[in-house]
């Protein structure tokens, strides 16, 4: 048994949190927030090129992983990430590059892949109306014309990122199955809007199809498997900013309460503060266990990777935004300001809480597998 | 990254297969009722049987490693450990913490001396540990242990020792430097035959009696019988107190509470329906569900570190609380599940599975208090793996 990461994976985290100090901190992300948009088209370019969108990618198309299990590859990517709270695409461009690699023509790979590889190519995932992973939630129409598909409706929620060149888009066919498209932009009959969001960090769109045609080769294969591939990918990858970012609240949580004094003695002196210390330990112990287990077991194909996936999906978020609110409490009222950096990871977590189904969902879920005996 | 143990080969079918048919043959059938968690056998009766279990175990040559300076083959260790643990009898008696003290403290003379017996099932040991007036505050002990001549004699008070009624020996710390404090302790074998020990057997919450309460009047302890060396008692009993905490969180059984739980609410009733369709049980079990494989995983990653040379102080006391809380919450979901009816116990015929539950329920304070209670362990948590101050000591109080 090896439950930890591999001295490659270790140096791929070193040097992806030097190269973030330099040119992505937590404090260069923040001056961005009150822009329109907070996406860097070159410090993303920068980023591929130290293998953000790669790791799902084959080496023939331009992508690599350092190990081989790029899964957890991406998951210490994901935790550098969530840890300076980077406002790039990193999960949808790895949910879009990991279901072209799997359900992907080879035309449609060969086109698409290297571009996302290089960063020279953002893409975005259009799930449903609400944001919500039901399949009754999916508000964009698919129907068969001519030599191809027309798509009219709207996806929510989306995560964008300016000029995003490529849109995974769930679709719903006339006989009320799930489609996949590969949607280029620009296209005719595309229009978004920004959505003013509770996350200041990332920007999410309101993306409208209508009368969106698009030829019969951007069908994605694998149906619903294909947006199921998609929603698990998205679970791990987003639990892995998650459990980054929570790690780094904590941490200067608890050196704030080891230096400020009140009554003449450090806050963390205090009992009361001080099992609440341990309690959000042991929570972000359990988020890391739960992530973490959840990669090794998609990405190896284990048997139980469905209620894996459920697991963190019903445990990570809600626990990153406990974690938050905690901290922010802990702080006392510097933490109630915008100057000070917890709101800004108190409003990830809400956003994070939501995406890609939320921990109720992913609950019934682990109850759904469990009635069908896959729950263990 | 892999959570994987390395396959038992197939070539183990045969040991395997040898064993179960040895276990069946030599299986006694207890009138003791088999419960959850650590419990204590209450007739003298199954005792004599489980003895004779473990020594026939022991005699055909199926040894713990745990109780031997010797390592035997890892495959058939790991075999022996799972079939014996399937048995559904007990084939550790009473509470052998002690094995973990000799192992890192203890002389070879020592060790050549408990290990035999105690794997043969001829000694049965017991700790004493806490006092009426030293639980979490353990290093208050006042127990004392005087040196004269070539002999310590003891006496004082412990509880919450376990199978103390039926053991043979005990691992016993007591005050015997004349300071307060964890440096006056010191960690000492104690014959339980010895005069002047005096064990009541202690009822609890559950109706059941699974410890005892020892009383010492003037007992003699040879000096030759220190673990470690005298005043170094805190240091032994802490580690093998870690190694008790690692192995409450490892009791497992947590993702197989979650299965009973959804047969239970398919056959309870809310509202007019079964209560697996109801939202609200049904996102309980999620949660439930969801904590107890995170509990697998958790100690996936301690096992892990501990291969690595990683632990912190912090593992263990997580590894706790977690297995500990979450047997609590579930054994309630349970109770609520079953309504009106958790209301009838094991004898009566309306009882779900003869009261399991029920006593699962009442039973799980334990794991919350015992082995260091769930507040010290966030003490533990915070002040060693997050390097927050340490708890000011109060004025110690003069006993009347």
């Amino acid at each position: 048994m090896d439950f930890g990461f591999s001295e490659d994976q270790e140096l791929l985290r070193a040097t992806t949190r030097r190269f973030l100090a330099e040119h992505q901190s937590l404090a260069q992300v923040r001056r961005s927030i009150e822009q329109p948009d907070v996406f860097d088209a070159g410090l993303w370019r920068l980023g591929a090129a130290l293998g953000w969108t790669a790791m799902l990618i084959p080496p023939e198309l331009e992508g690599g992983c350092v190990t081989e299990q790029p899964l957890v590859d991406l998951v210490v990517l994901g935790e550098e990430l969530g840890r300076v709270l980077n406002p790039g695409p990193f999960v949808p461009c790895n949910v879009v590059a990991g279901a072209l690699a799997r359900f992907g023509t080879e035309a449609q790979a060969r086109e698409h892949l290297p571009r996302l590889a290089s960063g020279e190519a953002t893409a975005a995932w259009c799930l449903s109306g609400d944001g919500s992973p039901e399949p009754g939630a999916v508000e964009v129409r698919a129907g068969p014309e001519d030599d191809g598909w027309r798509l009219d409706g709207v996806a929510r929620y989306v995560q964008v990122a300016a000029n995003a060149s490529l849109l995974l888009v769930v679709g719903k066919s006339p006989e009320g199955d799930v489609r996949n498209f590969l949607v280029p932009r620009p296209t005719a009959g595309l229009a978004e809007r920004t959505v003013s969001g509770l996350d200041v960090t990332r920007r999410f769109a309101e993306v409208r199809f209508d009368g969106v045609t698009v030829p019969a080769a951007n069908l994605l294969s694998g149906g619903q498997a294909a947006a199921d591939l998609c929603l698990s990918l998205a679970t791990v990858l987003q639990s892995a900013e998650s459990v980054g970012a929570a790690g780094l609240l904590f941490d200067e949580t608890v050196d704030y309460a080891k230096s400020r004094v009140q009554f003449g003695r450090t806050i963390g002196s205090f009992q009361a503060i001080k099992h609440r210390f341990a309690d959000l330990l042991i929570e972000l112990e359990a988020m890391r266990a739960a992530a973490y287990y959840a990669a090794l077991a998609l990405g190896d194909g284990l048997e139980d990777a469905a209620a894996a996936v459920a697991t963190a999906g019903a445990y990570v978020d809600d626990t990153f935004a406990h974690i938050c609110g905690e901290a922010l409490q802990l702080h006392g009222g510097i933490g109630f300001t915008w100057e000070h950096d917890a709101h800004l990871f108190t409003r990830r977590a809400k956003a994070n809480q939501v995406l890609y189904g939320d921990g109720a969902w992913h609950r019934e879920r682990l109850v759904r597998l469990s009635e069908m005996g896959l729950g263990d | 990254m892999d959570v994987l143990v390395p396959p038992i080969p197939d070539d183990y079918d045969e040991y395997r297969a040898t064993l179960k048919a040895f276990i069946a043959d030599h299986k006694p059938v207890l009138a003791w009722k088999q419960r959850t968690g650590l419990r204590g056998p209450d007739q003298a009766g199954d005792i004599a049987l489980l003895r004779g279990y473990v020594r026939d175990l022991y005699e055909a040559g199926y040894r713990l490693d745990r109780f031997s300076t010797e390592r035997s083959d890892p495959y058939e260790q790991r075999i022996l450990e799972q079939e014996l643990g399937a048995a559904g009898v007990a084939h550790v008696l009473g509470n052998p913490l002690v094995a973990g003290a000799l192992k890192h403290f203890g002389t070879d003379e020592q060790r050549a001396t408990y290990y035999p017996p105690m794997a043969r099932g001829d000694h049965i040991w017991t700790q004493l540990f806490s006092e009426p007036d030293a639980g979490s505050d353990l290093t208050s002990l006042q127990t004392r242990a005087t040196l004269v001549g070539d002999e310590y004699v003891v006496v004082g008070q412990k509880v919450w020792s376990t199978w103390a009624q039926w053991a043979d020996y005990g691992y016993l710390l007591a005050r015997t430097e004349p300071v307060d404090g964890a440096g006056g302790i010191t960690a000492l074998i104690l014959d339980m035959h010895s005069e002047g020990v005096d064990v009541r057997p202690l009822r609890e919450m559950t109706g059941t009696t699974d410890f005892n309460e020892v009383f010492f009047d003037d007992v003699r302890i040879p000096a030759a019988n220190v673990i470690g060396t005298p005043g170094e008692g805190w240091r032994v009993a802490g580690a093998s107190l870690a190694e008790e905490r690692t192995g409450v969180g490892s009791a497992g059984g947590g993702v197989d509470a979650a299965a009973r739980l959804i047969r239970l609410a398919r056959r309870s009733q809310r509202f007019g329906r079964p209560a697996i369709e109801d939202g609200a049980v049904r996102q309980q079990i999620g949660d439930l569900a969801a904590r107890a494989r995170i509990q697998r995983h958790l100690g996936q990653r301690i096992a892990t570190k501990a291969v690595k040379g990683q632990i912190t102080p912090a593992d263990a006391p997580i590894a706790k609380i977690w297995f500990s809380e979450l047997n609590l919450e579930t054994t309630e979901a349970a109770l609520a599940l079953l309504g009106a009816r958790s209301m009838a116990v094991e004898g009566d015929e309306l009882a779900e599975e003869d009261g399991r539950w029920q006593d699962a329920f009442l039973y799980a304070r334990a794991w919350t208090i015992a082995g260091g209670s769930n507040e010290i362990m966030r003490n533990l948590i915070a002040e060693r793996g997050l390097g927050l101050p340490r708890e000011p000591r109060g004025q110690p109080q003069s006993q009347s």
